[in-house]
């Protein structure tokens, strides 16, 4: 048994999360109940051809002081790029940049309209009950922009049944405190919940500095000595506060309500580079985040159809401050900059079903933003003061219709038109294409393939930001195709083994990217044409070891060569069918766990090939950005008592306690450790 | 068995490594001419070099600084100047100017803790300027001892929109072009380091040199559009050092982006950059209307002329994002060689 699990270990790694629907309390004082496999007539309709990752409840709690930006890192092959513990951290799919993932919560569009990205570093796992990732062409399902994929996000009701408490302590290295409370309250049509996380630390890890030397000097300053500092990771405090309200009702005949309200306080510093010389007392580089987000909807659901209403709000208000020591205790401004955001969302979406072989599905939805950017302050010539920024409003529609068909069980048909307005501007149609077939029953062989166009436009700073923004921006647009075969086999609580191999392809026109001008500032343009394509394999495997040993293993692969293939912008441009700098071509993730009794042992691995830093690809000795691996584990005990149950549990990041960077002077912590120590009172 | 359980070691150990620098060591005391070309790289990233070009040999020689001391140069490299053997790096966002030896490459001390340098100015061994960007201060430094020692503080000025940037100097005093958000050059006392005088030009003076006959050329860069400073056609000014008068404006179209004024070595002949690079005597009344080198289809990024032979170079740097390229032209308007250096070259210094 043994030499077949490490064969299919071999043989099938990566492996993928599947959508296992357990709870950790379940998996640490059940083990596994390993489900028999999906059988194809089971397949949703709404996922005809779809490429979908899922994740479960267990990768999105194991543990719960992840934020979403180190779930994605460690069970999906998408790309996350972190700026360092709990800063900036993007995701972009397949080769792709972090604007071109569409980002959801609850339905409503979540990425920053200014900038276009979304930070995972601020969505704390804890407060995520379901999230998917929609790759390329699956996208255009829900909705437009997303050139490289969307990430859905949401809650869900918490099923509980009267009162509920949990609250988890975390303490860590680097005096790092996590505190997580869940209040919940259930009856058969109510389900209320509140959740709090509060994260802090000084975020001071040590590390060596291999790209500056200090120097000694006699008494005449002659440099008599050099060697590379230990230093701490100098103004990287953090303190992160989010609060998350639901409420949802149930009538029991076919209508529900909900309502989601999160608010984020967040004050961060911003690490300085390994490569500043300035003493970090004299210098403050904070940001502070205030944002709200809130949904209501309502769903009303019959036999055959089914009507669906949202309505948001989000408010955001940025700040950021650099600021100096003018020698006497006062710190000077030496940029400030504000930023507030407004958006209102509204969405309607029906599906209409006709027997089992046909499902309709229309959707419209509306973001409203409006935005005032303050981003210096400055005298003008006259003496008066001035701020330069932008206010803009610019309203987001986005429209789609499909009609779904599955004329036997075995084949199954989807045809998406969605349409989106942007401003004032329209995109053409865009459509979308999938199909998928059951090859084989034994062993539910299901062949998928889909093909889509796409577009996104330019973000509020990529036309507004002064200075620098261009209005005559293009939109980027592309075409995306892809294809795939998944298996799936397994025998009720014995084993569960699922895998899937996937090829895409892309082509997206006119990239815009921020270059440098000769003015001094930095300005967008659309230069870049760009095919990537590549292999996406996923792979899951569960196996009842014993009756009370279970083991879990679950990994990714990806290989995305992204490649410029647009013109040369001088005769000396070499990064002409070169791989994108900064974006891997192979990434990978292993997650292994083995569950005795109560008992949880975790093993998480993850890969990135070399990053090149430069569009040529050329490997420079000060842009080097060796390949990237990382090993975390985490053990965890479950006591259980008539009061309450309690959970134990010791994580230990970075276990081979190596000194790297993901990005070029930004060090990330060794070795570090967390305890969590957490009740569930039973009332 | 064995075999498996090494791969799933190779896999789940890691490999990766922050390297650190390997020493090389450089000698170029024997040799003539050398241009150093400051490459600024990335912001943020802290991929600054520094390249050493010589022009007798038409060898170029990249990542010095990082080669012969094993640590990166830093984050942003903004300019340099060479004082008695000694090339005085300036890393804007490092808050660092290294001092190097200028044959060896070696650091030989380090100016720190200064707010966002821009360039550096010698009054005399002892007695330096630093000009900075989001400091209305000039630093004062001490060279020798590396050490800063006082302030100049600049009238009118706020912190938030401070920037001062090129200096020269006629006789005791010192003028400083102000740039971001500014439109003036200040007359600095080097006796009293004070600022004594301001002269208003266009909006945004970019650079700033000094001719044979006294007479400062700046270029304004006219802001740009949507700035509450306001947007307005760029110009080049002369103007005479000893009575700080504006002598001669020359207007530019609107929507133009003139910048990187220089000097031959006679300086008799000014250079800019405006697409095109542009030459013209410094007694001249009007701008040529042929420029010295045609556009050739990417921006110009950087641009000096070798003192002695009178040679241009032009520094292209293409997306940014690679290895820039430089290009030297003879006076005549030769192409006489052409060199890759590092990411976004944007000063030169003469050796």
């Amino acid at each position: 048994m043994k030499k077949l699990l490490l064969i299919l270990y071999i043989a099938l790694s990566p492996f993928i999360a599947s959508a296992q629907e357990e709870d950790t309390k379940d998996w640490a004082t059940r083990g596994i109940n390993i489900r028999e496999v999906s059988v194809y007539g089971q397949r949703p309709m709404k996922d005809i051809g779809t490429q979908q990752t899922k994740f479960d409840t267990i990768a999105l709690k194991e543990n719960i002081a992840l934020s979403m930006a180190d779930v994605l890192t460690f069970n999906s092959a998408i790309f996350v790029k972190n700026y360092g513990r709990a800063t900036l951290s993007t995701v972009a799919f397949r080769g792709t940049s972090p604007s071109h993932t569409q980002v959801s919560w609850n339905g409503m569009k979540i990425n920053n309209p200014m900038l276009g990205m979304t930070d995972f570093s601020m969505i704390p796992s804890y407060f995520i009950d379901d999230a998917s990732l929609l790759h390329g062409t699956s996208s255009v399902n829900e909705t437009g922009g997303g050139l490289g994929g969307s990430v859905k996000l949401s809650t869900k009701p918490a099923q509980s049944n009267g009162f509920g408490l949990q609250y988890i302590q975390g303490i860590g290295s680097f005096k790092t405190f996590d505190e997580f409370l869940r209040l919940t309250y259930g009856n058969s049509h109510w389900q209320t919940s509140t959740r709090v996380v509060y994260s802090s630390s000084p975020n001071d890890y040590k590390y060596r500095n291999h790209d500056k030397k200090v120097n000694v000097y006699d008494e005449n300053m002659n440099i008599v000595d050099q060697y590379y500092p230990i230093e701490r990771n100098r103004s990287g405090a953090y303190k992160d506060f989010h609060l998350l309200q639901e409420v949802y009702y149930n009538t029991g005949k076919g209508d529900r309500f909900g309502l989601n309200a999160w608010y984020i306080n967040s004050n961060r510093e911003l690490a300085m580079l390994t490569v500043d010389h300035g003493n970090d007392t004299d210098f403050e580089n904070r940001q502070r985040e205030q944002t709200f987000r809130g949904v209501m909807s309502w769903d009303h659901l019959r036999e055959s159809w089914k009507l669906g209403a949202k309505a948001g709000y989000i408010y955001t208000w940025m700040a950021y401050d650099y600021k100096r020591d003018l020698g006497n205790g006062i710190m000077a401004h030496m940029t400030r900059s504000r930023s507030r955001i407004n958006t209102f969302y509204g969405q309607v979406d029906g599906e209409y079903s006709i027997g089992t072989k046909w499902l309709f599905t229309a959707n419209l939805s509306l973001h409203q933003h409006i935005v005032v950017s303050e981003d210096k302050n400055i005298v003008r010539q006259d003496g008066n003061k001035a701020i330069v920024g932008y206010r803009k409003g610019r309203p987001e529609l986005s429209g789609s219709v499909s009609a779904k068909w599955r004329p036997t069980e075995r084949l199954g048909l989807s045809f998406v038109v969605r349409e989106e307005m942007v401003g004032r501007e329209w995109t053409p149609i865009i459509p979308a294409f999938f199909v998928d077939g059951l090859i084989s029953q034994r062993g539910n062989i299901v062949a998928k393939a889909s093909i889509s166009r796409n577009f996104r436009f330019p973000t509020l700073n990529d036309l507004y930001f002064l200075p620098g923004g261009n209005p005559d921006l293009r939109k980027e647009s592309g075409w995306t195709y892809d294809t795939g075969v998944s298996f799936a086999i397994g025998k009720e609580n014995i084993y569960s083994l699922s895998g899937s191999a996937n090829w895409f392809e892309s082509f997206i026109k006119d990239w815009i990217i921020w270059l440098p001008t000769p003015k001094g500032f930095f300005s967008p343009e659309n230069i870049k044409d760009v095919h990537a394509y590549g292999i996406e394999l996923k792979a899951n495997l569960d196996v009842a070891l014993s009756k009370e040993w279970q083991l879990g293993l679950n990994g990714t692969f990806s290989w995305t060569p992204s490649i410029n293939v647009g013109e040369p912008r001088t005769p000396a441009d070499r990064s002409v069918g070169k791989q994108l700098p900064y974006v891997p071509q192979l990434s990978s993730t292993v997650t292994g766990r083995l569950t005795w009794r109560r008992w949880t042992f975790l093993y998480k691995w993850c890969y990135y090939s070399e990053r090149f830093t430069m569009s040529s690809n050329d490997i420079s000795l000060t842009g080097k950005l060796p390949p990237y691996f990382m090993s975390n584990i985490s053990l965890e005990k479950v006591l259980v008592f008539k009061w309450a149950d309690l959970s134990l549990k010791g994580t230990v990041n970075n276990l081979f306690n190596e000194e790297y960077l993901s990005v070029l002077s930004r060090p990330m912590p060794g070795i570090n450790f967390e305890i969590f120590i957490g009740i569930t009172p039973k009332w | 068995m064995r075999y498996y359980i090494t791969i799933i070691c190779l896999m789940l150990c890691s490999c990766m490594k922050w390297e650190y620098g390997i020493e090389e060591d450089f000698d170029l005391s024997a040799s003539g001419d050398g241009l150093f070309i400051c490459n600024e790289g990335n912001f943020q990233y802290g991929n600054a070099t520094l390249s050493y070009y010589d022009p007798t040999t038409k060898t170029v020689q990249n990542e010095i600084f990082y080669r012969a001391n094993a640590m990166k140069l830093g984050d942003v490299c903004q300019s340099m100047i060479i004082r008695n053997g000694i090339g005085w790096v300036v890393v804007n966002n490092s808050h660092v100017v290294f001092a190097i030896d200028i044959n060896t490459f070696k650091e030989v001390g380090r100016i720190t803790n200064l707010t966002s340098p821009r360039y550096i100015h010698f009054i005399s061994d002892e007695k330096a300027y630093i000009t900075q960007i989001w400091d209305n201060r000039i630093f004062i430094v001490n060279p020798k001892r590396y050490e800063i020692t006082g302030y100049i503080d600049v009238p009118n000025m706020t912190s938030e929109s401070g920037s001062t940037e090129q200096m020269v100097q006629h006789g005791k005093y010192v003028y400083v072009n102000c740039w971001s958000y500014q439109n003036r050059i200040i007359k600095i006392d080097t006796e009293t380091d004070k600022v004594v005088d301001e002269l208003v030009v266009g909006i945004q003076p970019t650079s700033l040199v000094m001719d044979c006959n006294n007479k400062l050329w700046t270029v304004t860069d006219g802001g740009y559009e949507g700035s509450p400073y306001g947007h307005e056609a760029p110009s080049l000014y002369r103007i005479d050092a000893e009575t700080f008068t504006i002598e001669k404006q020359f207007k530019f179209s609107f929507g133009d982006w003139p910048s990187e004024v220089q000097l031959n070595g006679t300086k008799d002949k000014i250079y800019w950059l405006n697409d095109d690079v542009w030459e013209m005597d410094v007694t001249a009344d009007r701008v040529p209307v042929r420029p010295f080198l045609s556009y050739n289809g990417t921006l110009y990024y950087g641009l000096t002329v070798c003192p002695r032979t009178g040679d241009v170079y032009i520094a292209d740097a293409i997306d940014y994002v690679q290895q820039g390229m430089v290009y030297r032209y003879s006076k005549d308007r030769e192409l006489i060689d052409s060199f890759y250096v590092g990411i976004i070259p944007g000063a030169f210094c003469w050796k």
